[in-house]
């Protein structure tokens, strides 16, 4: 018998035998697709997060934030020396006054409190914004030197909560891997269950089997596909559950930060790929570890 | 063909089941073994088709030690000896057709070729006409029969056969038996194992006793009753001289 021809031969008995036993197969492909939906969660949240933090990290800005007594000539003279460096893309000096209507206009509710105070309330600032691409050492000591003039109140660095952004990103996906990879092994051991209770089932078969001929290959082989088998029917229903879900958050990343944090983009055709090679893994693995101590 | 040198048995628990057993097959044999229950039958049976070991000597089929096989090896071995036993060991939701294939499918044969083997082994058993029935459908010496096809579908050298007519009633015995003796007679050496003496001792032949694991005797016996056998048919005659819907293999 040719390899194609066994193949062919362990798929169709596996395609029987999930049909018979449906029922426990069922139990098989749903722990796949809970552990494989959980870990394509995670994989999808950080992955729309990273793209975020990348896009945030292109319009990362530096605010300082100017002493009250800061004059409009200063602010201007002040706004030029920022620009001089090759990290700043741009300079954009805002006045008390500015900031003021800014804050009026980003919260309406809030204008009064601004208002009839007699003198500015808001600061005067100079927002920065940096080219893309790696900081060199100096950019540092430019900073730390305007933390340091007098006339200096605050400066406000993007960077140190886009850092933490990242650190978040980093726990969120060891968090999901570590959630996914226990779920996997629940669902590798139900495989493995379910494909040692099918072998029960057809003891009598593979005993004739044995009796007639059948190497080791051709018995196991098609208890090897139906895990094959459950595995890609579990990371399958997976992925059309995690395309619909992906689909509910993505409708409202127009309204929403929290969606458009999350939901931007779907999985990469890469990670589609590991997601269902993960699943059919597991079903193998199940069904390798259910025979391997089985005399069948 | 089958040859036994010196075979002994025992259990771990040192229990010896079988004892110095030494016996020679020539190709074309037709040989009872018999003896009563817990004789040493079905385990000397084992051995010839390495599903046993023995403790002591050994047993070459065809001249190779079969209990020295490597474990790979031993599928090969099996596809040259047709075993058959007394509970059939049919697959009830498996159509007779598909009982009969494993071996067929086991080496590659295409569906047509799967057919055309069914049918002519079942046409050998007269139930060329049954191939899509179930084995629940079938009387037990049907049952039997069809487990006979599935043993001979490979022409194989050697048939086993373990208390076949355990089951089965005396007329349905002798059928069986005459199915034996026809299946002798085109050439395959056949064991017969047996405690029906009765059996035996109308269709004679080569007798085999064990007993308590040891050789009693090996004779021959002149049957008080012997079956009349038809020379066998060439395939190519075709008809197996049932009615009904014998299909022609596809």
């Amino acid at each position: 018998m040719s390899l194609l021809q066994a193949l062919r031969y362990f798929f169709r008995e596996a395609l029987v035998n999930l049909f018979r036993g449906w029922k426990v197969s069922l139990l098989a492909v749903l722990t796949i697709t809970v552990s494989l939906c959980l870990g394509g969660t995670f994989l999808l949240a950080s992955r729309n997060l990273s793209q975020a933090v990348e896009r945030w990290r292109a319009e990362t800005r530096v605010v300082i934030y100017l002493r009250p007594d800061t004059s409009g000539d200063d602010l201007q003279r002040l706004a030029r020396e920022a620009a001089e460096p090759p990290w700043v893309a741009a300079v954009t000096p805002v006045s008390p006054a500015d900031a003021r209507r800014r804050f009026q206009q980003s919260f309406p509710s809030l204008g009064g409190l601004v208002e009839g105070l007699g003198e500015e309330p808001l600061p005067a600032s100079l927002e920065i914004r940096l080219r893309g691409g790696a900081r060199p050492a100096a950019f540092e000591a430019w900073l730390a030197g305007w933390r340091k003039r007098p006339g200096v109140s605050l400066v406000d660095d993007d960077r140190e909560w886009l850092r933490q952004l990242e650190t978040l990103i980093a726990v969120l996906r060891g968090v999901g891997f570590a959630l996914g990879a226990v779920l996997l092994g629940a669902a590798i051991f139900t495989i493995a269950s379910v494909i040692r209770l099918t072998a029960y089932l057809h003891q009598e078969e593979i005993s004739i089997l044995r009796l007639v001929g059948a190497t080791e290959f051709f018995i196991r082989g098609p208890f090897y596909a139906e895990g094959l088998l459950q595995g890609l029917l579990g990371s399958g229903v997976a992925l059309v559950g995690l395309y619909a879900a992906f689909r509910a958050v993505h409708a409202r990343v127009a309204s929403s930060l929290f969606a458009s944090m999350l939901a931007s983009d779907f999985l990469s055709l890469r990670q589609l790929a590991f997601l269902v090679l993960l699943g059919s893994l597991a079903g193998l693995l199940g069904a390798i570890a259910s025979l391997r101590r089985e005399s069948l | 063909m089958v040859r036994l040198e010196h075979i002994g048995k025992r259990w771990d628990d040192g229990a010896e089941l079988l004892h110095d057993i030494s016996l020679a097959l020539a190709p074309g044999d037709f040989c009872f073994l018999t003896g009563a229950s817990g004789a040493g039958k079905t385990t000397l049976l084992k051995m010839i088709f390495r599903e046993e070991v023995p403790s002591e000597g050994q047993i070459l089929v065809n001249g190779r030690n079969v209990s020295s096989i490597p474990a790979r090896k031993i599928p090969y071995l099996r596809r040259t000896i047709g075993v058959v036993f007394q509970d059939f060991r049919l697959i009830p939701r498996k159509t007779v057709f598909e009982n009969v294939t494993y071996l067929p499918r086991i080496l590659g044969l295409d569906q047509r070729g799967q057919r055309k083997a069914a049918f002519h082994a079942l046409r050998r058993v007269g139930l060329a006409h049954r191939l899509s029935a179930f084995p629940p459908q079938l009387s037990g010496g049907e049952q039997q029969r069809v487990a006979i096809a599935r043993a001979l579908i490979n022409e194989p050298e050697i048939l086993i056969a373990d208390e076949p007519t355990g089951n089965l009633d005396p007329d349905l015995s002798r059928e069986i038996l005459r199915l034996f003796l026809e299946v002798n007679l085109r050439g395959t050496t056949v064991i017969l194992a047996t405690h029906d003496r009765d059996t035996i001792e109308r269709a004679g032949g080569r007798v085999v006793t064990l007993d308590h694991g040891r050789l009693h005797s090996d004779l021959e016996l002149v049957g008080s009753e012997p079956p009349r056998l038809e020379p066998p048919r060439e395939e190519a005659e075709g008809g197996d001289g049932e009615a009904g819907d014998a299909e022609a293999p596809a």
